[in-house]
């Protein structure tokens, strides 16, 4: 009797010990719980949880703008800046001296650089913001500010005159870098990064272009063409939705989902325009219609002459990237012996438009689309539009692709063989760009008056940019972008 | 009677002890379920005041301290790609384990190990704030705070003997701020040659160890002493000052030092091509090393010889042996206008064995392109005797000249005395009313020294050494230095402009042996110095 209750007890005791056992496990697991979720909830905070926490007693120090600060990261960027700078002008001279060779135009015997310095203030990091918004994307935006004191001299040797050399300085960019990052499964997670420079608010980037001896401000309107020059490249190549995607890390991956591709076309029939400036000295302007979504395929009207309220009457078709942020642009000119002037220009937001159903909207032409540059509010007329806008399907999109690739194939065939000029159904001054994945560059002709001249060149990396200028108005430029060699689509896609 | 129910008393206790701990452990613990779920989270807005005291002594250190930056963008960054982290890193444990653990199983008579459940969790590691030092030597400084509390299920599966048994570890908790530098700074990406990371504090870890379902690091006090035991492990290894080191840069590389001599010895050229239009050439050979910014060096011209002997020395600085090579030109010389080139070809520096002479005939070029057609042409021929002589091992530091330590003065230095070393880095904001052209000049016991102009800058770097061997310490010297400025044009109506002095007493040095500070100027309105003295003694 003795040994059956002892052994129920013992039972009872060894069951409680587990049981106690159990319950202990229970205990500390949950407390190690309920702290990893409050350290998790503490990761990131926005302003009502830190006042939910604190209270009324919430730090002055804290503040919580759009942009994340990172004042630790500049601290350090600023420390460590003038060991990138002399890595950088290292290997800036490397890659670059010899595309410089390259792009060389004739008549000119060598093009080096005679002083790289990318100057002694560091880079600033404003904000960063990450979000994502697409599954296995992260999206990482820098508000990145940079006003240099680089100098940049290139030496121009010329067979003909001596040494002309070209300071460019005072180059200042601000601009919202975006950076996407595609997740992979693989180590180290990121299979490929975009780079891109958002579109709002729109990038800038100055520089002073200097001609140490030389007269490059004589040339009038030199200066112009080449802002306009740098303008497109920027904005062809780098600025959203263009965009320059490099793979890393060795992990195949299907890039052509991050590549830029045609989504849909914008069927525009430009019917008129009404009340026109008059531009002539002697009659009236003869107008025509440059219209573009990407400045690298623009298209023009006829012209009309002697009318201020012209009637056109015809339909163009064009690719549309992104319809989110793209827009459609009309620039109205005077067509004129010389410089063709510009009688107004207008954007319409591609957002606007419902796919398929066709609208006609007129607008009011503007000097420029850079509101806080607009001085005269004077009325410079309407312009009257019908626009549809149609959505691809995949096949669609395909022979688009093909197209577009078609086109540049052969401007670059165009551009080998001497034609360097207006090779394309842009204005005789337009913009004229061939891109190249195989140099891994981009190349950019632009024709001027179609004077006889040497022409320039221009190579850029990372933001080493170089111009080298002749008296001349006909130019000749390329930018490059140097990335991995596997996989290069700046503005050539 | 008495006595032997007693003795049934205690052996059927502890029988039923047995019985009921084994039941117990099937009822409560075998039997419960092992996986590991997700915590729920709910926004802080909606968690009561309870959950908020509880909350409080987790607050980030961003929010507590002014001198700590919020990186919430970063743990937002890693939030994101935590479920692709987690699955990579998992795999590649999974890939280095297998054949450490085929490997090992022989040896202990078991089956087999194998990973039942591998993953970290859905709870990322978290900065809890961010914290940078500024000090003045060439190196950053920054103190993240990091707090990884995870929810990882690691199963262990140990198969032996025909029983299983599992191994369980759950709920990782890992806090820790650790201090990491990046040092010495150096002009080649990524422009820093070592990490050094250290524990600022003793971490804090803790976590659930599951063996067969039961936690064992939930029996009172042996929780405490297993984590008593890691920490210490840890401090022992990682606590401040103890510093765990990642090389990044080989340091020779990273600094270009030179680590040999090359003695290049022009001997003569044969057969060279006529250029000139009248008479013979007038050829000299320029020659440098790839990768190198000195100025090339010449041999003296030959006049109007196609076959001429030069018997000239040069001696060439090496810094990297196998990638820099040698490179030879032959020009023709011209009193007016261009000198035309006769040919040229490069010997790499691999090619060549140390401390051996070698005589090369070369055979001139166009180009170093092997393709071109023109190289095919005979340009005649080059006699040089090279020589590779490295540093001896001894003479080459093999880590970095560490600025915190403060190099024996050179042999030779009178006993007592010892050499002063002045180092004038950079200078900030100096500003002159006419011009900012800034040098500095140093006196030191009557004797001047300057440092490079540089001009329009209001931050120079000179980056300048001076030394000075002297036989007794400068305990009541002054050293004198001033930031001057001079015209750019020549000027005759500023030409020189002071933009601040500064006098600093030696004696500290003395002690110290090294001092790297700021110092302000004086008759200057922001400006500041930062000077680098040492006291090298034998």
């Amino acid at each position: 009797m003795g040994l059956i209750s002892a052994i129920l007890m013992g039972m009872v005791v060894g069951i409680a010990l587990m049981v106690g056992w159990r319950h202990m496990m229970r205990y500390r697991s949950s407390q190690r719980i309920s702290k990893a979720v409050d350290i998790k909830l503490l990761a990131s905070l926005s302003r009502d949880d830190l006042k939910k926490i604190c209270g009324n007693s919430c730090p002055e120090w804290i503040s919580f703008p759009e942009y994340e600060q990172v004042k630790w990261l500049n601290k350090q960027l600023a420390k460590l800046w003038p060991f990138v700078a002399e890595a950088t002008t290292v290997i800036i001279r490397e890659s670059v001296e010899p595309l410089l060779e390259e792009y060389r135009p004739p008549g000119i015997t060598s093009l080096k650089f005679s002083k790289l310095s990318l100057g002694n203030v560091a880079p600033k990091i404003e904000g960063v913001r990450v979000q994502s918004q697409k599954e296995g994307q992260i999206i990482m935006d820098i508000d990145f500010h940079w006003g240099s004191n680089a100098s940049i001299i290139l030496a121009v040797e010329a067979a003909v005159v001596a040494s002309l050399p070209i300071q460019l300085k005072d180059l200042q960019i601000f601009a919202i870098v975006r950076v996407i990052f595609q997740l992979a499964e693989e180590l180290p997670c990121i299979s490929a990064v975009v780079v891109a420079l958002l579109a709002e608010p729109k990038p800038r980037i100055d520089y002073t272009l200097k001609a140490v001896g030389g007269s490059l401000t004589a040339i009038p309107g030199i200066s112009d063409m080449i802002d306009e020059t740098v303008d497109a490249i920027v904005t062809d190549t780098l600025q959203w939705p263009h965009r320059i995607v490099v793979p890393i890390g060795g992990i195949p991956v299907d890039l052509s989902e991050l590549e830029l591709k045609p989504q849909g076309k914008v069927v525009v029939t430009v019917v008129k325009a009404n009340n026109l400036k008059n531009m002539e000295m002697i009659g009236k302007s003869d107008p025509y219609v440059v219209l573009y979504v990407r400045p690298l395929f623009k298209v023009k009207t006829k012209i009309i002459n002697n009318n201020l309220n012209p009637v056109w009457n015809q339909t163009f078709e064009l690719i549309v990237e992104d319809e989110e942020t793209q827009s459609l642009i009309l620039e109205v000119f005077d067509a004129d012996v010389g410089q063709n002037k510009r009688l107004g220009i207008t954007k319409l937001p591609l957002i606007e438009l419902e796919p398929d159903t066709p609208k006609e909207v007129d607008l009011r032409l503007l000097p420029s689309l850079d509101m806080q540059k607009i001085k005269d509010k004077k009325d410079r007329g309407t312009i009257t539009v019908k626009v549809l806008y149609h959505e691809f399907n995949k096949e669609e999109q395909l022979a688009a692709l093909e197209e577009e690739k078609r086109i540049l194939e052969e401007r670059k065939k165009l551009k080998e063989a001497g034609v360097i000029g207006s090779t394309m159904e842009a204005v005789g001054s337009g913009v004229g760009m061939v891109g190249s994945g195989i140099e891994a560059g981009v190349g950019l002709v632009r024709s001027g008056l179609g004077a006889v001249g040497s022409g320039l060149s221009k190579a850029g990396k990372f933001l080493g940019k170089t111009i080298t200028g002749q008296s001349s108005s006909s130019k000749k430029s390329g930018s490059s972008i140097p990335v991995t060699p596997a996989q290069e689509n700046g503005g050539a896609n | 009677m008495g006595f032997f129910s007693t003795i049934f008393g205690f052996v059927g206790f502890g029988m039923g002890i047995a019985i009921g701990l084994v039941i117990g452990y099937f009822l409560f613990i075998y039997f419960q379920p092992t996986d590991v779920k997700d915590p729920v989270i709910r926004p802080l807005v909606e968690q009561d005041s309870e959950t908020l005291q509880r909350l409080l002594p987790e607050i980030p250190l961003w929010v507590k301290n002014p001198d700590y930056d919020r990186v919430d963008w970063l743990n937002k960054f890693i939030g994101i790609m935590w479920p692709y982290l987690d699955k990579a890193i998992c795999k590649t444990v999974k890939n280095i384990a297998k054949p450490i653990i085929a490997e090992q199983i022989p040896k202990y008579k078991i089956e087999s190990v194998e990973f039942e459940a591998l993953t970290l969790g859905s709870l990322p590691p978290t900065f809890q704030g961010m914290k940078v030092y500024v000090t003045d030597e060439k190196e950053l400084i920054m103190e993240p705070s990091l707090k990884l509390a995870a929810n990882p299920n690691v199963t262990v599966a140990v198969k032996a003997f025909g029983l299983k048994a599992t191994v369980q570890v759950v709920d990782l908790q890992i806090f820790a701020s650790p201090r990491i530098t990046l040092k010495p700074l150096v002009p080649s990406f990524p422009c820093f040659a070592k990490i050094l990371v250290s524990l600022m504090e003793k971490p804090h870890v803790d976590f659930g160890l599951k063996l067969v379902g039961a936690d064992l690091m939930s029996i009172p006090g042996l929780y405490r002493f297993v984590q008593e035991l890691i920490k210490d492990q840890v401090a022992n290894m990682y606590l401040w000052p103890k510093t765990l080191e990642v090389p990044i840069l080989d340091p020779a590389k990273a600094m270009k030092r030179p680590v040999g001599i090359l003695h290049v010895k022009v001997l003569r050229a044969m057969k060279l091509k006529k250029k000139d239009l009248l008479g013979a050439s007038d050829p000299y050979v320029k020659m440098k090393l790839t990768e190198d910014k000195l100025p090339s060096k010449k041999t003296t011209v030959k006049h109007k010889n196609l076959n001429p002997e030069w018997n000239e020395e040069f001696n060439m600085v090496v810094k990297d042996p196998q990638s820099q090579s040698l490179e030879l030109h032959i020009y023709d010389w011209e009193q007016v206008g261009k000198h035309d080139k006769m040919g040229m070809n490069v010997i790499p520096m691999k090619d060549l064995t140390p401390d051996e002479p070698k005589v090369l005939t070369l055979d001139l070029l166009k180009n170093m392109d092997l393709n071109d057609v023109q190289n095919e042409k005979s340009r005649g021929q080059i006699v040089v005797e090279v020589t590779y002589k490295p540093f001896k091992e001894e003479d080459i530091p093999k880590d970095f000249e560490d600025s915190n330590t403060v190099q024996k003065a050179p042999e030779g230095t009178p006993d007592g005395g010892g050499v002063l070393v002045i180092v004038v880095h950079e200078a900030q904001d100096v500003e002159g009313k006419h011009h900012t052209n800034p040098y500095a000049r140093i006196l030191f016991r009557g004797e001047e020294r300057k440092t490079k102009h540089l001009k329009k800058n209001r931050d120079p770097r000179w980056e300048e050494e001076f030394t000075f061997t002297l036989e007794e310490p400068p305990t009541n010297d002054k050293l004198h230095v001033e930031v001057i400025s001079t015209s750019s044009r020549m000027g005759l109506l500023h030409p020189k402009e002071t933009l601040g002095y500064i006098d600093i007493n030696l004696s500290d040095v003395v002690n110290n042996k090294r001092i790297n500070e700021k110092y302000h100027l004086i008759d200057s309105r922001n400006g500041k110095i930062q000077i680098e003295l040492q006291w090298r003694t034998s």
